[in-house]
């Protein structure tokens, strides 16, 4: 049995402690943000924050997680009344095509802006440049982030 | 319910048919169908309206007055349902929010195919707009008649019609007095584009908030009660054929429910989805397989393109006198297999319960893979529902419609419950479809004016266009493993003009004798298919380049030899257009000794399909001379494709094409061993990152008088040429001739 909490809330698990995240939180929790990309770390889809860090959710095994961590999820960062800036910066930029990559780019950005609140445009693409969108909407991204940058997140 | 054939359709002749009906009666009847019209009868029928001719099957309004349109079209990450939206709403005059849109569903929607080749906007939403054309004034006409006023008395406000008079009558009430089961009147008159007030306008993308608020709107992210995990067993080459396998030690992996084994397909249902993935992985490892031929007989997939026995025919041909060239070249250029990668992989749900099957998927054409997957699974597809939900970005044929049969063949295992099956990233890029290798030879000479006097453009390719139900066969990949198997029909090549391996090989370019010669190889060793442009990306990026080398040797700085050759006004203008932003130097692109770093501007020019979107390109390359290492600076581009319907939807299509062809164009290349695709994840197969991805200036030139034309497509070829010819610049008139330009590829024409 492992317990965490995800988005503020008590879970207890009961599986495979070597199972990775990403499928507890699918297909356990039923979340739909964090989503499995390619499985090997490598696309950032599956992002989530585990206290505070931002983490391949595809690469860790439930029992690497330390007892009662913190996770959020994109369903925790903001909701459609209380938006995070982030989400907002997102519609307003329309910074995506096909969205399958944009919970993992929100997450890895909000890591970013919680670290350094107004990040230049060269840090940016440093520090979101393992998230990939085949769509390329890269361009988009930045300026969402740069738009959210500094409104108090 | 009968057809008379002989009654007038204009407009205002079904305008006195409503109003000469009584309430409540149908007036279907007295229309005479789309079809049965003679070739005079007036204008002709949208292809779209003419497979699914009845009004209700594109617009119904329910009695409370609620509007449901239905699209055969389907979301695919480029925001065709907004615009969809955007359209019925404009021409009915119902707020788009209010508007109930239902897409992809063989239960419920028009059948329109495939969703592809930038054909949604020009002829999906031109059919519902003709609909909702139609319908509004039907509706129009009824609250006219009951009024007694004319028609064009009556102003409409959000569904809700109002008289001069003080009169009002929702839709709703409307359309209960008459019925919109009948064809649509192709003759109703659409709105003048000075109406028009949600068509052309950026109207934010409907799907948006529900992406960045997490709501479930993937097909990975349905779980209906139940629902078991599958996971096929793949075998370790194309041509392997299963010998042995030991089902039972895999029956009692943890948490699995079925092993299937049919021929040589293998695969489990699992409790989890990592008990699935993991016992698929043990069964296909633990097999044995007769491995089968090597791919291309060991060759390399150049040297076998231009070998092996091809389907040669000259596809366009030009004769016209011209002046003496005096000036003459000829090359070739080639381009590896190239793969869609999106980042989500194929996923698919499917579900049997009393003989018939519920599948969702996020396949480009839910109707066609209703009818692939009836013949691989020999049922009746009338017993299949298909229905659409939205994947990860599509970017062509990938692995949607082949997973969906993957779902359904282990479904069938566990009767009554919901199995979904995800690919792995790795299954995606070794098992789906990919974009084919290409080689073209092109010839040219120019006279001493600066004209062209003569273009030839030789394609040698394997197919671009194996969808799933391509003649009688079956292209849905598990259907050929299977112990009685159903294999694909012959693939023949899509026709001109638009084309497929030969897309875009007509040159733009007024050369008085043309020739395009098509060397099509129906025979793929490696499964391709439809990747975003087929032909087109690599076609016009080798005349691009090719119309390069010719003003270079000939002296001639790019521009102005393009415009000696070219006299359609609209690519003049986007060229120019790319031009100003770029702030564009003239040049002659000449050879000069290297330095550590050189750096170079070129450009691209292309009308996608020689009939969508005119788009024009100029890139900013670096070229590291020691390393070979290319580095796009800068993206400039000018587009012109009639009416935007949503510029902003444009720029994204446009600006995500040039970030995803600048990928295309420097670093993706397949690479195999003798069985089977090795190049299988982001590092073996790198895609574009923040890094890599220029920053780019664009502009939509809008032209609201003129039909929307497809766009969806229209930047990857320019893009590519733009940035093959600043290299071409760059590295003073030295070419690269093979595609992807990686480092290797440099250094040797550097050395040239």
């Amino acid at each position: 049995m492992v317990n965490f909490t995800v988005n503020g809330r008590g879970v207890d698990v009961d599986v495979d402690p070597e199972t990775p995240l990403i499928f507890v939180l699918r297909n356990d929790l039923a979340l739909n943000g964090p989503k499995l990309g390619c499985g090997s770390g490598l696309c950032g889809a599956c992002t989530v924050h585990v206290d505070g860090r931002s983490v391949r959710a595809c690469q860790m095994p439930i029992k690497a997680l330390a007892p009662h961590s913190r996770i959020t999820t994109l369903e925790g960062l903001g909701t459609p009344e209380r938006p995070h800036p982030l989400q907002a910066a997102f519609i307003a930029e329309q910074a995506l095509q096909c969205g399958y990559c944009t919970s993992g780019m929100i997450m890895e950005a909000a890591a970013l802006l919680a670290d350094k609140p107004s990040p230049t445009e060269a840090e940016i693409i440093q520090h979101m440049n393992a998230n990939l969108c085949r769509c390329g909407c890269q361009q988009r991204v930045v300026r969402a982030i740069q738009r959210a940058a500094g409104k108090g997140v | 319910m009968t057809i008379d054939p002989h009654v007038n359709l204009s407009r205002r002749a079904f305008a006195i048919a409503a109003a000469s009906a009584a309430a409540g009666l149908t007036i279907g009847f007295r229309l005479a169908s789309a079809q049965a019209q003679g070739p005079q009868a007036g204008p002709p029928v949208p292809p779209m309206i003419k497979d699914n001719p009845q009004l209700d099957a594109w617009v119904r309004v329910a009695p409370d007055g609620t509007v449901t349109v239905m699209t055969g079209r389907v979301e695919l990450g480029q925001g065709i349902l907004t615009v969809m939206r955007q359209v019925a709403a404009d021409e009915l005059d119902v707020a788009p929010e209010r508007l109930r849109l239902i897409s992809g569903d063989t239960a419920q929607t028009p059948d329109e195919g495939i969703t592809a080749g930038s054909l949604a906007v020009k002829l999906g939403s031109t059919a519902l707009a003709l609909a909702c054309a139609d319908a509004r004034a039907t509706l129009i006409g009824v609250a006219a008649k009951a009024w007694g006023i004319e028609p064009q008395a009556i102003k409409i406000e959000d569904g809700v019609m109002s008289g001069p008079g003080g009169q009002r009558m929702g839709y709703g009430e409307a359309a209960g007095k008459i019925s919109l089961s009948r064809p649509v009147d192709v003759t109703a008159k659409r709105k003048n584009p000075a109406d028009q007030r949600i068509i052309g306008t950026s109207y934010p993308r409907v799907d948006i908030p529900s992406k960045v608020f997490a709501q479930q709107i993937f097909i990975h992210d349905l779980r209906p009660e139940g629902m078991l995990f599958g996971a096929v067993a793949r075998p370790p080459a194309y041509a392997a054929r299963l010998l042995s396998a030991d089902l039972v030690a895999i029956r009692a992996m943890p948490g699995v429910v079925e092993v299937v084994r049919d021929g040589s397909f293998l695969g489990v249902v699992a409790r989890r989805e990592e008990q699935a993935q993991a016992a698929a992985n043990r069964l296909a490892k633990s097999a044995r397989w007769d491995l089968g031929m090597p791919l291309f007989g060991g060759k390399s997939v150049f040297e076998h393109l231009v070998t092996a026995n091809a389907e040669t025919a000259v596809l366009h041909d030009v004769k016209a006198a011209a002046p003496p060239p005096v000036l003459t070249h000829k090359v070739e250029y080639r381009r590896n297999f190239q793969a869609h990668a999106s980042i989500g992989a194929s996923c698919a749900l499917a579900q049997w319960q009393d003989g018939k099957l519920d599948v969702w998927s996020h396949t480009q054409g839910p109707f066609p893979l209703r009818v692939a997957l009836g013949r691989a699974l020999k049922v009746a597809h009338e017993t299949i529902r298909v229905v659409h939900a939205q994947g990860s970005g599509c970017y062509g044929h990938n692995g949607a419609d082949d997973v969906a049969l993957d779902a359904a063949l282990l479904a069938r295992a566990v009767p009554g419950k919901p199995v979904r099956v995800h690919w792995s990233h790795e299954e995606e890029m070794a098992w789906e479809p990919w974009g084919p290798a290409m080689v073209t030879r092109l010839a040219g000479g120019v006279a001493a004016d600066g004209v062209l006097t003569h273009w030839t453009h030789d394609v040698w390719s394997f197919p671009h266009s194996t969808r799933p139900i391509r003649g009688t066969g079956c292209n849905l990949r598990s259907a050929w493993y299977l112990a009685e198997p159903v294999p694909p029909s012959k693939v023949e090549d899509n026709p001109m003009p638009a084309g497929g391996a030969a897309r875009n090989a007509i040159p733009i370019y007024a050369a008085a004798n043309q020739t395009v010669t098509s060397h099509f190889l129906a025979d793929m060793p490696i499964r391709t298919s439809a990747l975003r442009t087929l032909g087109g990306y690599f076609n016009a990026v080798s005349a691009e380049m090719f119309i390069d080398e010719l003003a270079a040797l000939s002296g001639r700085d790019p521009v102005a030899f393009r415009l000696a050759n070219t006299k359609d006004p609209r690519l003049v203008a986007v060229l120019r257009k790319a031009l100003e932003l770029s702030g564009w130097t003239p040049g002659v692109v000449a050879k000069r000794p290297l330095a550590p770093e050189m750096t170079g501007t070129g450009i691209g020019l292309s009308r996608y399909k020689n009939s969508d979107a005119y788009v024009a390109v100029v890139a900013q390359v670096s070229v590291d001379t020691k390393t070979g290492g290319v580095r796009v600076h800068k993206l400039w581009s000018a587009t012109e494709a009639g009416r935007a319907v949503n510029p902003d939807g444009v720029l994204n299509q446009i600006e995500g094409g040039m970030a995803q062809s600048t990928s295309w164009t420097l670093r993706e290349e397949g690479r195999w061993n003798n069985g089977i695709m090795q190049a299988v994840d982001y590092g073996s197969y790198p895609i574009q990152d923040f890094a890599t991805t220029p920053a780019m200036t664009s502009v939509v030139i809008d032209r609201p008088e003129l039909p929307s034309l497809g766009v969806g497509e229209g930047s990857q070829a320019p893009t590519g040429a733009a940035i093959a010819n600043a290299i071409f610049a760059a590295a003073g008139g030295r070419r690269i001739r093979e595609i992807p330009f990686t480092r290797e590829r440099v250094l040797e024409a550097l050395r040239s």
